[in-house]
């Protein structure tokens, strides 16, 4: 199991009680970062490679701050300027690192299932920070986290509350991974995105619904995919927009970033006609503003996308903790 | 090779070419065989036949079949030699059972005119040592360069030994030129053997579209990409039939119920065209990527959404067409049953390591079967999904009579070459670096135990194989 193991791979695997411990680590994070801006030292000694065969900026950076802030040494790794350029293999690569003495190794990469290549050759942990369509489980650990703050069940989970996912599924891990674990946590997903873009989900959303819970004393939720924006945000407690890619919207019938967002865009109109009184808006960044979602959302009052940024540190801190020291070792303790 | 000598004592016979299943003794001598005696008789072995060949309480477990005719095979010489040759593919192939294989013509460089047909064929010889262990048949490509846009020189390919035409792995997507091709292989005397794709539905695809593919993040290969190449192919040759009779289609490694039910009733229909199936079309479905082992007919409760962290995105997996459902993959095994199918295929294809030690979405498409393909069959044999008769008819006499080679089969015959294949259904082995003859090991089936050993094959009287 994922769980278990010294890698994050996916978050496929967590039940609300792995998920409940991994935020519980992430709020103690946030406190050592409160309380020591300039980091302790609890992972001095480890070396974490950031290997981003894909651009990205929040993840990267906050990857970065995380291994620092816990003592860690940063080994950016830059593909273009690398052997990479030169035609260097993922697993040559992996291997590379592993005999320099990485520790650690945080992979971005645009083909499903990279990090499990990286795994099986490198001997320390694997942290995978989002491949192909496949998973982004930082993200998914630190919308969660945002989550589960905003709008908590009376248990603290997410148990019967619905949250609205629109967009470009398709191509989307932040979509894949976050259906694991809002349902672990016991939410009502609701799915919608023009036809070509949510391919397989339907399908995909009936049987993950009929998956069980890992324990009978854990919540387990839904998904559904809908007809529609209206209908997906239809009494939500949460909306999130994902990001159209501008040159997908060419294979669409919705020709123009201005149709997309007249058909699909999150609007406060929409979400004040549909969605609960209180609902919150998610973007994974970054962000088409008047697109997927307009600015006066994006930046408005139901906002919580800084937050969603802010919670990316922590969120990474505790996962490279809990990937290097094991589920089960003391947490190091506050600074005075 | 010298011609051997043997009794081979009690075993149980299936000869598809005259239809016969029984415990039988063969003497082999001087490369023929010199005598056959059936336990029980002739008439009673025809009857057996009739009912599909089950064998019997007292089966002495060891099966004697003709040699295998593999219908598709990639042994990457000229070109690839990294990953296999005529030598280490003849090698796999005597060890998988096989006697006679057809080769592909998507080596670089393409074997598309005569005098790199003739090439190729000295090449393999020498490279063999003289004479391959195993009867190698060329295939030579349907267009120039397999290109698509121009057809080969194929009545002058023919001569030079080509056995059918085949772009395989890239299709013909031009409907003129496919016809052209139809006609000039009619012309020929042979089949034109098409790989069924059309590249724009299928584009970029990795994983077959369904749950899986969905699950995994893998971009979707999709049914129809295949569904629509075939009733295409098939539409071409309703009017190649109209301007030559001799027009003949065969669609090589079909993996969708729905392809395959358009070919079925194409055939009920009159029309000259023909199916095979692979042996991981068969037996593996794409839940197989997530981690799954189950072979496709084993009733699974397991969750559908699982992945085993240790197995999943195996690189082994990456084939084309991609794994499908277990639904696809029963389609597969109800045509091998009434007919559609005329042939196992293994679709050989070997990759060097390095081709495959990448990620999925990078990594070659292929699967070493050869090998490995009699004991898939006879996996599926055990679990009554194909009969004796079938499974032997679709691994010898299929895929002859297909390409107008009887005389490749000749059955069991006091006089007919020694052409045999013994495997003792009993035994089982672990395919892996030890136990595999050829040069690639990329099938996902390494480390798993499988039935059915290899004995004895014998080519020509001599022995190819021997464990």
């Amino acid at each position: 199991m994922v769980a278990a193991s010294r890698h994050l791979l996916d978050v496929d695997g967590l039940g609300w009680a792995d998920l409940r411990w991994r935020l519980a680590v992430a709020a103690h994070m946030r406190a050592i970062r409160d309380a020591a801006p300039g980091g302790i030292g609890a992972l001095r000694g480890e070396r974490v490679a950031t290997l981003f065969y894909e651009a990205s900026t929040r993840t990267r950076i906050s990857f970065e701050l995380a291994a620092s802030a816990l003592g860690a040494a940063v080994i950016p790794f830059s593909v273009g300027a690398s052997s990479v350029g030169k035609g260097e293999s993922l697993v040559d690569t992996v291997r590379t690192l592993g005999a320099l003495g990485s520790t650690a190794i945080v992979v971005r990469h645009e083909r499903a299932g990279a990090p499990w290549r990286a795994a099986a050759h490198f001997p320390g942990s694997v942290l995978n920070a989002g491949d192909g369509w496949h998973a982004h489980p930082t993200q998914a650990l630190l919308d969660l986290a945002v989550l589960v703050r905003a709008i908590p069940a009376a248990d603290g989970s997410l148990a019967g509350r619905r949250i609205a996912i629109v967009g470009d599924l398709l191509h989307s891990r932040v979509v894949r991974s976050n259906l694991h674990t809002l349902i672990a946590a016991g939410a009502e997903v609701r799915l919608a995105g023009p036809a070509p873009l949510v391919e397989g989900f339907a399908h995909y959303a009936d049987a993950l619904g009929r998956a069980g819970a890992r324990s009978s004393d854990e919540p387990r939720g839904r998904a559904l995919l809908c007809g529609g924006i209206e209908e997906a945000l239809e009494g939500a407690d949460a909306a999130m927009a994902l990001r159209i890619q501008r040159e997908r919207l060419d294979g669409l019938a919705l020709g123009s970033a201005e149709e997309y967002r007249r058909a699909w865009g999150l609007t406060e109109e929409r979400i004040a006609a549909r969605a609960a009184p209180d609902c919150v808006v998610l973007h994974p960044g970054p962000m088409n503003e008047g697109v997927e979602i307009d600015p006066e959302v994006a930046d408005g009052p139901r906002s919580l996308v800084l937050d969603q940024v802010a919670e990316g540190v922590p969120t990474r801190m505790a996962s490279l903790w809990l990937a290097l020291r094991g589920l089960d070792a003391a947490l190091p303790e506050l600074p005075r | 090779m010298s011609e051997t000598t043997r009794l081979l004592r009690d075993v149980y016979a299936v000869d598809p070419r005259v239809g016969l299943a029984g415990v039988a003794t063969i003497a082999v001598e001087g490369g023929a065989i010199a005598s056959l005696a059936w336990r029980d008789g002739a008439a009673a072995a025809a009857a057996r036949w009739r009912d599909g060949a089950q064998p019997l309480a007292d089966d002495p477990g060891l099966l004697l079949l003709p040699a295998l005719v593999d219908l598709h095979a990639h042994f990457r010489q000229p070109g690839a030699t990294a990953s296999e040759d005529a030598a280490s593919g003849s090698r796999a192939a005597a060890h998988g059972g096989y006697g006679t294989v057809c080769l592909m013509a998507n080596t670089e460089p393409a074997i598309d005119r005569p005098e790199r047909l003739a090439a190729a064929i000295a090449l393999q010889g020498s490279v063999a040592g003289g004479s391959p262990a195993v009867r190698l048949l060329p295939i030579a490509a349907a267009t120039v360069d397999r290109g698509g846009s121009v057809v080969a020189p194929l009545a002058r390919l023919a001569a030079a030994g080509a056995v059918a035409f085949s772009d395989d792995g890239s299709p013909i997507a031009d409907r003129a030129v496919f016809l052209e091709a139809l006609l000039a292989a009619a012309g020929a005397g042979r089949p034109l053997i098409e790989h069924c794709e059309v590249p724009e539905l299928s584009a970029g695809g990795e994983a077959a579209d369904g749950l899986v593919a969905t699950r995994l993040g893998l971009r979707p290969w999709r049914a129809v990409a295949e569904v629509e190449a075939v009733e295409r192919a098939i539409g071409a040759l309703r009017e190649a039939v109209a301007q030559h009779p001799a027009a003949r289609l065969h669609l090589t490694h079909l993996s969708t119920a729905a392809g395959i039910d358009l070919v079925r009733r194409a055939r009920t229909e009159g029309l000259p065209v023909s199916c095979d199936v692979t042996p991981h079309h068969i037996a593996l479905t794409d839940r197989w990527l997530a981690g799954d082992r189950h072979w496709s007919w084993e009733v699974d409760d397991g969750d559908p959404l699982a992945v085993d962290d240790g197995s999943a995105y195996a690189t082994s997996l990456r084939v084309c067409p991609p794994l499908r459902s277990a639904s696809d993959a029963a389609a597969c095994r109800a045509a091998l049953r009434d007919g559609t199918a005329v042939a196992i295929a293994t679709d050989h294809a070997p990759h060097s390591r390095e081709r495959k030690e990448v990620e999925f979405g990078l990594a070659a498409n292929g699967i070493a079967g050869i090998e490995t393909s009699l004991s898939v069959a006879l996996a599926a044999h055990a679990a009554g999904e194909i009969s004796l008769a079938r499974l032997a008819a679709a691994l010898t006499t299929g895929p002859a009579d297909l390409l107008g080679l009887a005389e490749i089969v000749p059955g069991f015959a006091v006089g007919a070459p020694a052409d045999l294949v013994l495997v003792d259904r009993t035994a089982a082995w672990v395919p892996g670096r030890d136990t595999l003859a050829g040069r690639s090991i990329n099938t996902p089936l390494v480390g798993r135990l499988l039935p059915g050993v290899v004995r004895l094959t014998l080519h020509g009287g001599a022995v190819a194989w021997e464990g």
